[in-house]
């Protein structure tokens, strides 16, 4: 499905496997979200104004996924980040609202170096339509041709979450609504990663960019992000910064494996994309539940709380085990193929250097994650007047399925990373 | 590989599929692991009778059964590797039962050296699957043999680098020094039965490991062996020292795994050492092993049978406690001198079988100052065997036979009530019965566990069949009961008992508080002296765009640019009061730290307005001093002219 809007400019809908099962995979924890969600913003107040910008954000989203070429994608991305920002300032106060307009300043200006590429190859004569393997040629990228292809790359990073454009991530995540910090984390971080694979994968090809200054930068950006994520978050003291600043660490895993370009990194990287938009989902609901019930923000206001709300805290803890990376959870998965990956690649110093970040990184999860769900069931109990209790039906089965789901396809894997292997096998010769 | 065993594969589980062999060494310890599992079940049945949250406990015993068992018969690193840590994760929450602070303390300790290890363990077996491509157990050791005779050196040392990291995280789960510091902790504020089942069971997954490691990946190497021999060594003795010096009961019998699990490391390096003749050193782990697992299961359940009844560890408050308690004294004392080496009993069998493959590593020797060193380790040993004897009878003569200073409470103690209920009398005696068992007849016990045991660990062919009661092997393990005796007569009677107020003899702990490496050396590097550095180092990178923007903000693209009124008078006051507050904005925006609470411009305009008034003071008053210092001239100069 196409519509021209000058010569050079198309609006191109095509369905592939990947954007298929990122599609529904997003439409999936929408659903889910938005069931725990009313509770949550009945509480908060602004229901309406909430869903609309929720919804509003899943369609662009969807878009996004059948979007079948380059100028497509950017206008539904550019789209997304105006419909999720009114998420942000959903509060109203000023603080949220400087939060919002960081983050679009921060998305609207990662955005815009994308553009640069688009532009460069457009002159060309490329159409930049989606292709799997790359549809900009098989020359060797000149320079310029590099420096545009590691600014798309930085560019959508951006959204991503990768150093040195992360700042966006720990300042709208405490302020928004937890709903909306569970997609903006959860799904939205994913649109970027979304981007970047249509951009190495799709458009420029990964064999042109292996071996290339791009490739190294691009991976010694994400290991920066890997351990300075975890390690921001180790130290911080708000929960739900604590989760953002975990984001940005676990995005990045993801990112390492797509700047791997290899099919067992590959394979890993998009594993992750689903397992950790699963388990943070997840992470941001229970924190969401906390602050609605208890109004904690805090890590260290949380001990004893186990106790009154261990449904809550029962789904944290083995969502913390799963994005720690423990078997048979989900994430170990991921984290295994990451690491034969990264091993097999044959880079130097960056082949053993990236498992032993991504593992220092997962004890520092250990660290800041455990540390709180152990607190909160054996701590000692603050105050026992107030009446606290697990969140309502609704709100409890969507963090019951999302925990469920994190933990089981870390067991029966088998169908979703067979789709992905047939993906790598497309887009890696 | 055994002829028989079983194998099973069930692909896709888990990722990479699941394997699993169900013969030699693997079932052996699936069925002790099945049977101290069941024993210390029903021994919960009375212990656990009045503790709250049973369910959890008993899922998590069930979890913890359930993986260690397949950890024994997993066929692939990466089976071993994921059950090895669902059982670290799960037999946490058994340790960590009562919540108390100090088990939850220990606890956090135990967890964090499982996590760390299990991570590093992982590095390993990345490093490890690399190199081989296939984990399975079948056909690593060929694979392996053929990286480490492929001459390429920068894939022999990726080999050597793998084995330390798993050798960390398996080394760390058998208690190996130097991260022997969470088997001390946990053992004391765990359950009985959960203390049993760790003691016996779940740190010899990390000896299994260790196996695999010293059969499969680096076959024969020798210097592998010396590395394993040595933190055998080590650990044996450190943990023979440390259960001496103990004032628990529990803590003295963790640290007596932590020094029997360092003979069963020493075990491993000596199969390594020994090469194509490893027939004596295989069958003595082997059976190390499995002595270990039944004596701790006796001793803890034992011991598990005093704190139900008293809720107390400390040496003075149980003493005396078991003086009328016939049963218990039998069990206790059969698990005693079974762990104590002595003729008859179980552990006499694996030690001497130990101490032969270290003598028989001695006499293959040419080279005389290496000769020497295992001289050295076989005496090490036998002195390990001699501390074993000693912190047994130390135990047992506390409480057994000595009676409590107390008298009151040993009138208490001695009235007879019913301790224990049958069932548990019934586990109690089953698991000690099978201790002189095994001593008494282990040419039908034990040598068959080691006949279908040893075909897993590649065992050479036995030269000849050890005679466990000639006299030679009888003097080895009299060496060790002597010294034991001298020790508990010598140092434990004159030195770790002094006479309190009332001049009757008490225990007293002389280890020194500081000499522990978990505060003297983990809790400073990991805890603090790492996240400051590295927090500090990532801060920076985090402020590094936001930075960027503010001072930009600030500078070259600030939107607001009012124009401020510079108070008349005090511009220097208003400059440096500006970048002052500039200065503390920045410092606390990159600290973390909230806004800024004094403006510096009123300060130091404060400070300039005293400092101008003091001025004018000074200048009004200097004046009229020099004012009077001229009339003072004046009128001298007109007195001397006068005069």
């Amino acid at each position: 499905m196409s519509y021209s809007i000058s010569e050079l400019i198309t609006i191109t809908f095509k369905a592939d496997t990947l954007g298929i099962v990122f599609s529904v995979f997003f439409a999936f924890i929408f659903i889910l979200v938005g069931t725990a969600a009313k509770e949550y913003m009945e509480h908060e107040g602004g229901v309406k104004r909430f869903y609309v910008c929720f919804f509003l954000t899943l369609i662009m989203l969807e878009l996004l996924c059948y979007a079948g070429n380059f100028f497509t994608f950017y206008l539904f991305f550019e789209a997304m980040t105006f419909v999720s920002m009114p998420m942000v300032m959903h509060e109203g106060t000023h603080e949220s609202v400087m939060a919002a307009l960081k983050y679009l300043f921060y998305s609207v200006g990662g955005a815009f170096l994308t553009l640069f590429g688009f532009f460069l190859f457009v002159s060309k004569g490329y159409e930049l339509v989606f292709t799997a393997g790359g549809s900009t040629g098989d020359m060797p990228l000149n320079g310029i041709e590099l420096a545009a292809a590691f600014l798309m790359i930085l560019g959508f990073g951006t959204k991503a979450g990768m150093f040195p454009m992360h700042g966006w991530l720990p300042t709208a995540h405490p302020v928004a609504p937890s709903p909306a910090s569970a997609v903006l984390s959860g799904v939205i971080t994913k649109a970027g990663v979304f981007g970047i694979i249509r951009c190495i994968y799709y458009v420029i090809g990964c064999e042109r960019l292996k071996g290339t200054w791009v490739q190294s930068a691009f991976l010694i950006l994400t290991l920066i992000t890997v351990f300075m994520g975890s390690m921001m978050a180790y130290s911080e003291n708000v929960l739900k910064k604590r989760l953002a600043y975990s984001t940005v660490s676990q995005v990045s895993y993801v990112l390492f494996g797509l700047a791997l370009m290899n099919r067992v990194a590959f394979l890993g990287a998009v594993l992750h994309v689903f397992f950790h938009s699963l388990v943070k989902d997840m992470l941001f609901l229970s924190a969401g539940a906390i602050i609605m019930k208890s109004g904690c923000k805090n890590v260290s206001d949380l001990s004893g709380i186990g106790r009154r709300m261990p449904v809550t805290m029962w789904c944290f803890t083995l969502c913390s085990v799963t994005l720690i990376g423990i078997p048979p959870t989900s994430a170990f998965m991921s984290k295994w193929y990451l690491g034969v990956g990264s091993l097999e690649s044959g880079i130097p110093v960056i082949r053993w250097l990236g498992p032993v970040i991504l593992l220092i990184s997962a004890l520092l999860t250990a660290g800041y994650l455990l540390t709180v769900s152990l607190d909160s069931f054996f701590g000692k109990d603050r105050s026992g007047e107030d009446k606290i209790g697990d969140p309502g039906f609704f709100y409890r089965l969507s963090m019951l399925i999302l925990t469920a789901l994190s933990v089981a396809l870390g067991i029966f894997p088998g169908h979703l990373s067979g789709i992905i292997e047939s993906i790598a096998d497309a887009v890696i010769r | 590989m055994s002829v028989n065993s079983l194998h099973i594969f069930i692909p896709d589980l888990c990722g990479l599929g699941l394997s699993f062999n169900i013969g030699g060494l693997g079932l052996v310890m699936a069925i002790i692991s099945t049977y101290m599992w069941i024993q210390t079940s029903l021994f919960s049945v009375e212990y656990m009778k009045h503790a709250a949250k049973k369910p959890r406990y008993f899922f998590f015993l069930v979890l913890t059964y359930i993986s260690t068992t397949l950890v024994f018969l997993s066929d692939d690193v990466y089976t071993t590797f994921v059950f090895f840590e669902i059982m670290s994760i799960a037999s946490y929450v058994c340790v960590i039962h009562d919540e108390k602070e100090k088990t939850l303390r220990a606890g956090g300790v135990y967890l964090a050296v499982a996590v760390i290890g299990g991570l590093v363990t992982l590095m390993g077996i990345f490093l490890l699957k690399d190199l081989v491509g296939n984990l399975s157990y079948e056909t690593l050791r060929d694979m392996c043999e053929a990286v480490l005779h492929g001459g390429n050196t920068s894939k022999i040392r990726q080999l050597y680098i793998a084995a330390g990291c798993i050798l960390f995280g398996f080394g760390a789960k058998a208690g190996m020094f130097p991260l022997h510091i969470w088997l001390p902790m946990a053992h004391p504020v765990a359950p009985a039965p959960a203390s049993a089942l760790l003691s016996g069971i779940i740190t010899k997954t990390g000896i299994f490991g260790i196996l695999l490691l010293a059969v499969r990946v680096l076959p024969n190497d020798s210097g592998f062996g010396d590395v394993l021999c040595l933190l055998g060594v080590i650990t044996m003795l450190l943990g023979g020292l440390l259960g001496i010096f103990s004032m628990d009961i529990k803590r003295t019998l963790a640290c007596s795994s932590m020094s029997q699990l360092g003979m069963i490391i020493l075990g491993c390096g000596m199969i390594e050492l020994l090469g194509e003749e490893n027939a004596i050193a295989v069958r003595g782990t082997i059976l190390h092993m499995v002595n270990h697992s039944n004596l701790k299961l006796v001793l803890f359940m034992a011991a598990g049978v005093i704190v139900m009844n008293l809720h107390k560890l400390d040496l003075n408050e149980i003493r005396g406690y078991g003086r009328k308690k016939t049963a218990l004294k039998c069990v206790f004392l059969s698990g005693a001198i079974g762990i104590g080496g002595i003729p008859l009993f179980n552990g006499y069998v694996s030690k001497t079988l130990l101490h032969e493959a270290v003598v028989e590593y001695m006499m293959h020797l040419h080279d005389a100052q290496r000769a020497g060193l295992f001289k050295a380790v076989e005496l090490l040993f036998l002195l390990t065997g001699g501390m074993t004897v000693c912190y047994m009878l130390k135990l047992f003569i506390c409480v057994f036979v000595e009676s409590n200073t107390d008298k009151k409470l040993q009138d208490e103690y001695d009235k007879g009530r019913k301790y224990m209920s049958p069932l548990t009398g019934a586990v109690l005696f089953v698991s000690a019965f099978v201790l002189p068992a095994f001593g008494i007849l282990p040419f039908l016990t034990l040598n068959r566990i080691a006949d279908v045991s040893e075909g897993s660990l590649y065992g050479g062919a036995l030269e000849h069949a050890v005679n466990y009661f000639s006299l030679e092997n009888l003097k080895g393990g009299l060496i060790s009961i002597v010294i034991g005796v001298l020790l508990y007569v010598v140092f434990v009677r004159k030195l770790l008992m002094i006479k309190n107020s009332d001049g009757d003899l008490v225990y007293i702990d002389r280890w020194p508080k500081k000499l522990d490496l978990l505060t003297l050396v983990y809790e400073p590097v990991l805890l603090v002296i790492l996240p400051a550095v590295f927090g500090f180092i990532c801060r920076a990178a985090d402020f590094l765009l936001d930075g960027l923007i503010l001072f930009l903000r600030q500078t070259t693209h600030s939107q607001l640019r009012e124009r401020k009124r510079i108070p008349e008078g005090y511009l220097r006051a208003y400059y440096l009061g500006t970048i002052t507050n500039k200065l503390e904005d920045l410092c606390r925006s990159f600290l973390g730290k909230g806004k800024r609470k004094n403006n510096y411009i009123h300060i130091l305009a404060g400070k300039q307005f005293v400092l101008r008034e003091s001025h004018r003071v000074i200048n009004a008053s200097s004046a009229f001093s020099f004012l009077m210092f001229a009339v003072g001239i004046i009128a001298v100069v007109i007195y001397l002219l006068l005069a």
